[in-house]
């Protein structure tokens, strides 16, 4: 039964990727406090248009009038909610890593070499990114337009708030925000990112979130009869009962967390180039299609997202990519029954476990997908945990973010041009750093050795840098290494927010927030 | 087997540290502790050099501690006590005679002031009083077979280097593989214990970091 939660008083990019909802532009900009009245006065006049998690239609029934054309969100880091004057004991009650920012925490995150702080764009140096602000946009002229609307609002409180400059742009430019959009194809916004995988499949569904409970398979939890049940929502939300039965380490007072939670930023640049040649040079050795090898690095097919275990090789693909156009064409002519089979073909990209794949002969195990969100195979035999998936339930991300750059110039490593990557949950140190540490950089769980993620782990070129495509043991074939991987993704900055209800903004724009 | 598990021996001693200050200053644990902490780690330590040690560990016990919240009966040491465990492979007897004839100086250095210890003069000695100091345990360290050290670097060093020639020569034709992985197999001298292969004291790949 999912718990009624107040989801006016929730910010809405905690319950809502934008981009579902047809949001495929979007701008975040940094703020500096100065003072902490000014800092308050400006929060005032700013919480009017934030936007919450209200129930919207989505981007499949269109219904564009219950939507603004541009949204609002606002978050702190912890240097953020000091410049703003919160009491000591609050800001004692925030979790450690919270307090320490990403930076310090770089050795956890892989954070090394090209990816290593002090190579990150110039407004992450120093301690003075104390707030984040995101604009969504249906255009670019709504995000444009609420861009200097909050441009207006900052002037009026003269000095006390500055936008924090130095965010790299195309051609060597430096700007005072960083813009994202969703990557467009012939016009149309795709939920692509720039070394050409769909992005942004598999998110988590929590109790009381709001969305069709369609959505719930695949995205929820696994339960002992292989059914789907939501994810507690202290998961990733401060104030409710998590995973543990617990509620999430939070600060004082209860109001002050409740309905809020922490948020990753991570400027990802994606070395377009060298990921290209790398498959390219691979794929000579590679007994399958260009497209097989991508999909093996990721688990899901570049060009639709299909998962691999639905379709393990180039025939199972032709022969998916067929039906697919089939009931597609057959349901475009109103044919009930090709809408059902397509609907039920669609959820299989979401609704799937590793269970007939253990050893990675279908989808790698440590291809990325399988890497981030384990599903039930971390279980060492049937029956072990409480819920096959007990390992992962307490470790999933809630992502959202856009891919930015890359739109305008010769796409290569120079250019400008990844992802926003904005992860959100109850403990940064629980979900978000333990993936990236255990998961994504390292394979103890996996019994894959020091192996990292191909296409985000913190790899450098050498022979001993390297992936395994597994092969079904008994068919008697030599599994394929992809060696000497190189640093496909390199970090350019990012920090750990808090995102406040609405109830504990307002309360910080009072300046009333007390922990006695 | 109570100490024993196959071939390899788990040693647990308690050495009694002498009550008392050094030059009215510092105590004789304290003194010992910081002798302990400046040992040299990994290869540069004092048991790398003694042959056969798997893992071994030195600290000072304080004294005990006390059930919380059961204030009623709280027992103490009577003195401090230097814990030596390690786990080795093979005999006690020789394992000892080889920690003397080998790190002698860091013995009679980290023992000095142990009840009794100036009375040890030779290997002989020392195998005596560790014995009379050990407890007769079961704890050995989980990571380890019972084969001899230089056995198990071996394989570390084989493991390693292999799965690096599968990698470098993957997709090679038979003939042109056969040749690689003879000349491997002679470059690694299976046979040879001593080199090439892992040093003693060594815990990762040296390449890693």
């Amino acid at each position: 039964m999912n718990r009624p939660l107040d989801l006016y008083d929730i910010q809405g990019n905690i319950c809502k990727g934008y981009g579902r909802f047809g949001f495929p532009k979007a701008r975040y900009f940094f703020l500096e406090f100065h003072d902490y009245a000014g800092g308050r006065n400006f929060l005032q006049q700013l919480i009017p248009l934030i936007t919450t998690a209200e129930p919207w239609s989505e981007k499949k029934h269109p219904d564009q009038s219950d939507k603004p054309a541009a949204t609002t969100n606002i978050a702190f880091t912890y240097h953020g909610l000091c410049a703003l004057g919160l009491p000591r004991r609050s800001l004692d009650g925030f979790p450690q890593e919270f307090k320490m920012g990403m930076k310090p925490r770089a050795a956890i995150l892989g954070d090394n070499g090209p990816s290593s702080p002090q190579h990150w764009d110039p407004v992450w140096q120093g301690d003075t990114v104390h707030a984040w602000v995101s604009i969504n946009g249906q255009t670019q002229e709504a995000v444009e337009q609420r861009f200097s609307q909050i441009e207006d609002l900052i002037q009026s409180v003269q000095g006390s708030v500055s936008i924090r400059p130095g965010h790299k742009g195309p051609n060597g430019s430096l700007l005072p925000y960083q813009d994202a959009s969703a990557v467009f194809e012939n016009g149309k916004a795709t939920p692509k990112e720039h070394f050409g995988f769909v992005d942004g499949i598999g998110n988590p569904y929590f109790e009381g979130c709001g969305h069709d409970p369609e959505r719930l398979p695949g995205r929820g939890k696994l339960n002992r009869d292989g059914k789907w049940e939501p994810l507690a929502t202290g998961e990733f939300i401060l104030g409710h009962v998590d995973e543990a039965k617990e509620y999430p380490l939070a600060p004082e007072p209860h109001l002050l967390a409740r309905n809020g939670t922490f948020m990753v930023y991570r400027k990802l640049h994606e070395n377009v180039k060298t990921f290209n040649d790398y498959v390219d040079n691979m794929a000579k050795d590679f007994n399958g299609s260009r497209e097989l090898l991508m999909a093996k690095f990721s688990g899901r097919w570049p060009d639709n997202g299909a998962p691999l275990v639905l379709a393990p090789d180039d025939k199972a693909k032709a022969e998916l990519d067929q039906k697919m156009a089939e009931l597609q064409k057959k349901a475009a002519e109103g044919d009930a029954c090709a809408i059902g089979q397509l609907k039920a073909l669609e959820e299989q990209w979401i609704d799937f476990t590793y269970n007939d794949d253990k050893h990675g002969a279908k989808c790698p195990i440590g291809a990325h997908i399988r890497r981030t969100n384990t599903r039930g195979s971390l279980e060492t035999e049937k029956g072990a945990f409480d819920r096959p998936g007990a390992l992962v339930d307490r470790r999933r991300l809630m992502r959202r973010g856009l891919p930015y750059g890359g739109h305008d110039e010769l796409t290569n490593d120079s250019s400008e041009q990844g992802i926003i990557f904005m992860c959100l949950g109850a403990s940064l140190e629980r979900q978000f750093e333990f993936v990236q540490q255990q998961w994504v950089n390292y394979s103890n769980d996996f019994h894959l050795g020091n192996d990292r993620d191909v296409l985000i782990g913190a790899n450098n070129g050498k022979l001993t840098d390297k992936a395994i495509l597994q092969v079904n043991p008994k068919d008697g074939k030599a599994p394929f290494f992809c060696t000497h991987l190189p640093r496909m993704v390199e970090t350019r900055g990012g920090d750990y927010f808090f995102i406040p209800s609405i109830t504990a903004l307002d309360m910080i724009a009072q300046g009333i927030i007390d922990p006695t | 087997m109570a100490n024993t598990f196959g071939n390899s021996y788990g040693l647990t001693t308690l050495c009694p540290l002498i009550n008392g200050v050094h030059d009215k200053q510092t105590s004789f644990d304290k003194i010992t502790r910081r002798r302990i902490q400046r040992l040299e780690e990994d290869a540069g330590s004092p048991f790398a050099r003694i042959p056969n040690t798997y893992f071994a560990r030195l600290f000072i016990l304080n004294d005990v501690f006390f059930q919380q919240g059961n204030d009623v009966a709280r027992d103490h040491l009577k003195s401090k006590y230097l814990v030596f465990t390690s786990n080795f492979h093979g005999e006690l007897e020789p394992y000892l005679k080889g920690m003397w004839d080998n790190a002698e100086a860091d013995v009679r250095s980290l023992w000095q002031y142990a009840v009794a210890f100036d009375k040890v003069q030779n290997a002989d000695d020392f195998i005596a009083y560790i014995k009379k100091c050990q407890l007769t345990t079961t704890l050995f360290f989980n990571g380890s077979t019972d084969v001899s050290l230089k056995e198990q670097l071996k394989a570390l060093y084989v493991k390693q280097v292999f799965s690096e020639f599968t990698l470098a020569h993957q997709g090679q034709d038979a003939a042109a593989l056969r040749t690689a992985f003879n000349n491997f197999m002679a470059e690694i001298k299976l046979a040879d214990l001593d080199q090439p292969s892992w040093a003693p004291g060594q815990t990762r790949l040296q390449n890693m970091y």
